[in-house]
């Protein structure tokens, strides 16, 4: 489950403080679907951030799993990422020098996984990429690409999966088969999964969405009847 | 940690290639070091192994006098000694030496006379050409054992003449190996070895000859350090000096060792030069890797983990890189001429293991710690980045850990200096002075970048362009300028010595000045000297009267010494000093206290009873603390003489064309009762032919007197001005070639950006040429500052090493200085312009869908 409570975000431009997120509070369940949409600039990325431990918030308390990660330091948020987070990125962020089975193998292995070749082989299997496995992501295409990220974030079965505009660099097609897989990951494996996307037809596969402006949470709009869901902190 | 071994060996898989690069630089340093310690171990080693080869004896006493007077029975002491089992005698001197018999060239030359007994040598005889076994038949009778060369020079053969002080010898055979080392100071000529009987005939060891008197003992073999120290205080206050193969050893060790160690800071440095440039690769590499790291902290990795795994791949590249050095070194050596090799006195050289660890654990050493500081950056790196593209090209923070970081290399350094000179002092004094140098030459590159800023507002577009590029992000200017900066500095700092020093001596030897000096002129042969020679000088001869004496009393207003023991205990004026009497000062010479005298003394004593007066070099007289008025006793060769010192003189040494001396006497008719010989001053120029005949004809009048050739001793220090200019240009050319290394790979660091770079340009309409242009002249000027950086050093260095410790005229070199600009300039832009040559030949639109 992931909880914030009172979470706001502000940063320093000069003399100027900027408000990125104003105080939100939201809980998300376990096993879930949730998009965060709203245009540029309106926070979603930051909330993303702040929910994956990536960004410290300026008030609040985020809970994963009922674990405060704002008191963690750095060191201890990147094993819990390692651990309960599984994070897709538009621009897939693989790395360079590694092959697709490699960037799949690496969580694993910083995890201290048995099994790891076996379970990345299987993972790119699963995404339809069997045969890639020993190619480099210079040689992959950006679909390629955005499913082994996704191999990837599954590597360590995090019962988290946080995207960030995962078909935002893809073609309509390309991006259809991603978020196919990404919903496939939700339901089939149960696990929780939030999006952040200014597609709403993309928001619609997910149980629930989130939308946001300025900072603020102005809508909260569930696709399917079932889920609970609370708010708070609305101005 | 199977993840940072695994990570670290796929990061080193996709670039080692570039990385390595700049592991040579690391590893030409490492090669420097491991050269340098195994040619001198490996030296040291076989010398100290040979070290009774090389004295021919277990104890040697010696002493520039005849073991006569209270001499005698002391020597008598340490040959009666029951641990002393034999002793044998052996002089050394020099004479001329010419073809006899009306064969050969008629040269002449000066040679190194070895007299030897019977018994000679206790151990490492001569070997002698064609295999025979050393004999003292060879030698007995008139006969001569002669080095090669100077067969060679007179067209002579076994069995010929040879004339030594008017007798003639029969060369008996051609010594091809001779480890018994000479006396000591410089040898000026071959050496020849004679009967001691024979030798002793001759008429070259008379009173005040240059001769050096050696008694070789053969001790028992566990009282070498014992007899050595009785014979020290037997002859404790008497000028003989003893030596064994064991204090030989002890001091060859010694003195290699350190050599070694001080050597070895040349490749240290050379090592640091490479480390600068890992250490702006590091850099480099880190920005452009800080996504791969912020995805590996996504992903769950600490920040200890992904700095474990750049260090560990830097790792393994420097050791890549040292190994690398290693085997530079061994090609090194076993390019090494074997006549450099038989000139160091050993065999064969090759890698020593100890040196072959040292080198690899400097170059290791120096790699991590220069890679550290910018490696820490990671720890810095956010994951946030990879949401945020804002967050990329985050601004590089100091941090406390990376000042303390920075402060800990350091001092790491300092001790990598100190562990290898194996002095604190030494090691400090690099390790600072390297320091300094590289903050004053990045100080001084980032004034030059300022100062050229003007430029970035040409209307020449390339120009304008260029300058610009030297500021760009990753921009490696500061490290390029430093690199190539110094590799300039070496090359064009010891030219410009060169040129001086070679000018000075030019200088020194003008149209008129002595350039034959002859030694041991008896009284008698004076004037029949002075004539034989007449025809043949530019000037006539000058003869100076020469008496050998040790000052053994004192009676002044600032100091009382009664004794010899006194003079001795006070430190000063203790050796022994060749006195000279006239009646005028010499050209160098003017008198800063007191009166010179004008006309020799007369009377058998001065009013006051003394002997004479003296006048006292400046300095001298400051350190031994006389005044005028003071007097000084003498002893000359057993002759006490008292004097009053009546004007002390400056003397300016370098301007002495007919010697220059400390003590002048006033001539008196006791000093003229004072044994003496004269020492000859001919000013011959340097026609070949006058200079033969003069050495005839004077060897004809007086076959005892030897001649030094100023000429030929010019010659020989010019030889070695010109082996030692060449030792540091080749350091001086690595340092050049690493500094090319680190600016090629310098290139390939900035490659991406300067291939979005062109293509953004083609895409505005600039062609191959304008973008070559662009390239060209951005490295020119990079060149163009680097060299004025080198030749400004270079000036500022030759003027400190002339007039500090040459203590010479300092002349600018101002047209060497302007070429070495000019060629680095030339060198850096093509250098530059080669390795980017990708950026002229790439298509534009592949660059710009990459990004």
């Amino acid at each position: 489950m992931i909880e914030l409570v009172e979470v706001s975000r502000i940063v320093s431009s000069g003399s100027v403080q900027l408000t990125i997120l104003h105080p939100t509070s939201l809980r998300i369940e376990r096993g879930r679907s949730v998009a965060i949409t709203g245009p540029s600039g309106s926070g979603k990325s930051t909330l993303l951030g702040l929910v994956a431990g990536l960004d410290a918030p300026t008030t609040g308390r985020i809970l994963l799993d009922g674990t405060n990660i704002t008191s963690l330091n750095e060191e201890a948020l990147a094993r819990l990422r390692g651990e309960k987070v599984g994070i897709v990125f538009q621009f897939f962020h693989l790395l360079p020098s590694l092959t697709a089975f490699e960037n799949v193998l690496v969580p694993m292995e910083i995890a201290g996984a048995t099994g790891a070749r076996e379970r990345a082989a299987a993972l790119l299997a699963e995404v339809g990429l069997s045969d890639r496995g020993h190619h480099y992501p210079s040689q992959l295409s950006g679909g390629e690409q955005q499913r082994v990220a996704i191999a990837r974030a599954l590597a360590n079965d995090p019962p988290i999966i946080l995207a960030d505009e995962p078909t935002g660099n893809l073609d309509s097609v390309t991006g259809r088969q991603v978020i196919d897989l990404l919903v496939k990951v939700n339901r089939d494996r149960g696990r929780t999964l939030v999006l952040v996307t200014h597609d709403p037809e993309l928001a619609a596969f997910t149980d629930e969405t989130i939308a946001l402006r300025d900072g603020r949470v102005v809508d909260r709009r569930s696709q399917v009847a079932a889920g609970t869901v609370a708010m708070g902190g609305q101005p | 940690m199977s993840f940072v071994f695994r990570m670290a060996w796929r990061e080193t898989r996709s670039s080692w290639g570039r990385l390595l690069f700049f592991f040579v630089c690391v590893a030409i340093g490492v090669a420097a070091i491991v050269v340098l310690r195994s040619v001198i171990q490996t030296v040291r080693n076989t010398l100290t192994r040979e070290a009774r080869l090389i004295v021919g004896a277990d104890v040697v006493v010696q002493t520039q006098r005849a073991w006569t007077g209270d001499l005698a029975p002391k020597l008598a002491t340490v040959v009666a000694d029951p641990r002393v089992l034999a002793h044998t005698d052996v002089v050394e001197t020099q004479t001329m030496a010419q073809p006899a018999g009306g064969k050969g060239t008629g040269g002449l030359r000066l040679v190194e006379l070895r007299g030897i007994e019977a018994a000679y040598p206790y151990y490492g005889a001569p070997e002698i050409e064609g295999g025979r076994a050393y004999t003292h038949e060879m030698v007995a009778n008139h006969g001569l054992l002669v080095q090669p060369d100077l067969l060679r020079e007179f067209g002579l053969s076994v069995g010929d003449q040879i004339s030594l002080a008017g007798a003639p010898f029969t060369v008996r055979g051609v010594v091809a190996r001779d480890r018994i080392q000479r006396s000591g100071g410089f040898a000026l000529g071959p050496r020849v070895y004679v009967d001691l009987a024979d030798l002793r005939a001759l008429p070259l060891l008379r009173f005040g000859s240059r001769a050096t008197h050696m008694v070789l003992l053969r001790v028992s073999p566990d009282a070498v350090v014992d007899v050595t120290q009785f014979a020290r205080d037997t002859f404790r206050g008497d000028t003989v000096g003893v030596r064994s193969w064991r204090t030989l050893e002890d001091r060859i060790g010694r003195n290699l060792r350190t050599s070694e160690n001080y050597l070895s800071l040349v490749g240290f440095a050379m090592v640091v030069l490479g480390g600068i440039g890992v250490w702006s690769v590091t850099r480099v590499v880190v920005q452009q890797k800080m996504r791969s790291v912020a995805v590996l902290k996504c992903l769950g990795a600490t920040s200890g983990r992904v700095l474990a795994t750049y260090l560990l791949q830097v790792g393994w590249l420097a050791a890549g890189g040292c190994g690398l050095g290693v085997i530079l070194a061994a090609i090194a050596l076993a390019a090494l001429p074997q006549r450099v090799i038989v000139s160091l006195g050993v065999t064969a050289v090759g890698v020593t293991p100890s040196a072959a660890a040292q080198g690899i654990a400097v170059g290791l050493l120096v790699s991590l710690l220069f890679a550290l500081v910018p490696l820490l950056e990671v720890r810095q790196v956010k994951p946030l980045l990879l949401l945020r593209a804002d967050t990329v090209g985050t601004v590089r923070r100091r941090t406390w850990q990376s000042v303390v970081a920075a402060a800990v290399v350091l001092v790491a350094l300092s001790l990598v200096a100190i562990w290898q000179a194996d002095s604190w002092r030494a090691g400090l004094y690099v390790s600072g002075g390297l320091a300094v140098v590289s903050l004053a030459l990045l100080g001084v590159s980032r004034l030059l970048v300022a100062a050229v800023r003007p430029l970035a507002r040409s209307t020449h577009f390339p120009l304008r362009h260029a300058v610009v590029s030297l500021r760009r992000p990753n921009n490696q200017t500061g490290v390029i300028l430093l690199s190539v900066g110094l590799g300039c500095f070496f090359v064009l700092a010891v030219r410009s010595l060169q040129s001086n020093l070679i000018h000075e001596f030019n200088v020194q030897l003008g149209a008129n000045a002595p350039d034959l000096i002859l030694i041991d002129i008896q009284p008698d042969q004076a004037d029949p000297l002075r004539a034989a020679v007449a025809p043949y000088v530019r000037q006539p001869a000058s003869l100076v009267p020469l008496m050998r004496g040790r000052v053994v009393g004192v009676e002044g207003k600032r100091v009382q010494l009664a004794t010899l023991e006194d003079v001795r205990k006070q430190g000063e004026m203790t050796r022994e000093y060749g006195i000279t009497h006239r009646v005028s000062l010499d050209g160098n010479e003017s008198v800063v206290d007191g009166a010179f005298w004008s006309t020799p003394l007369t009377a058998d004593a001065t009013p006051d009873g003394l002997d004479t007066e003296v006048s006292i070099e400046q300095d001298e007289a400051t350190r031994g603390m006389v005044s005028v008025g003071d007097v000084m006793r003498f002893d000359l060769s057993g002759r006490v003489m008292k004097a009053r010192v009546t004007s002390i003189r400056k003397v300016l040494w370098d301007e002495a064309q007919n010697g220059g001396f400390v003590f002048v006497f006033r001539p008196a008719p006791a000093v003229n009762r004072a044994t003496q010989t004269f020492v000859g001053f001919l000013a011959l120029g340097g026609d070949p032919a006058a200079r033969v005949a003069v050495q005839r004809a004077f060897l004809a009048v007086a076959p005892n007197v030897s001649a030094i050739d100023v000429r030929e001793v010019l010659a020989s220090f010019r030889e070695v001005i010109d082996n030692a200019t060449l030792g540091v240009t080749v350091v001086g050319a690595v340092t050049l070639v690493g500094g090319v290394l680190i600016l090629i790979g310098a290139v390939a660091m900035t490659k991406f950006q300067r291939l979005y770079e062109a293509a953004i340009y083609r895409t505005l309409g600039a062609g191959t040429r304008l973008i070559a242009s662009m390239v060209a002249i951005e490295y020119g000027v990079l060149g163009l500052l680097a060299g004025v950086m080198g030749a400004t050093g270079a000036l500022v260095m030759s003027w400190a090493l002339a007039t500090g410790l040459f203590d010479i005229r300092w002349r600018p070199a101002p047209g060497l200085l302007a070429i070495g600009v000019l060629i680095t300039t030339a060198a850096v832009a093509v250098v530059g312009l080669i390795a980017s040559s990708e950026i002229l030949v790439r298509k534009p639109l592949g660059t710009l869908r990459g990004e």
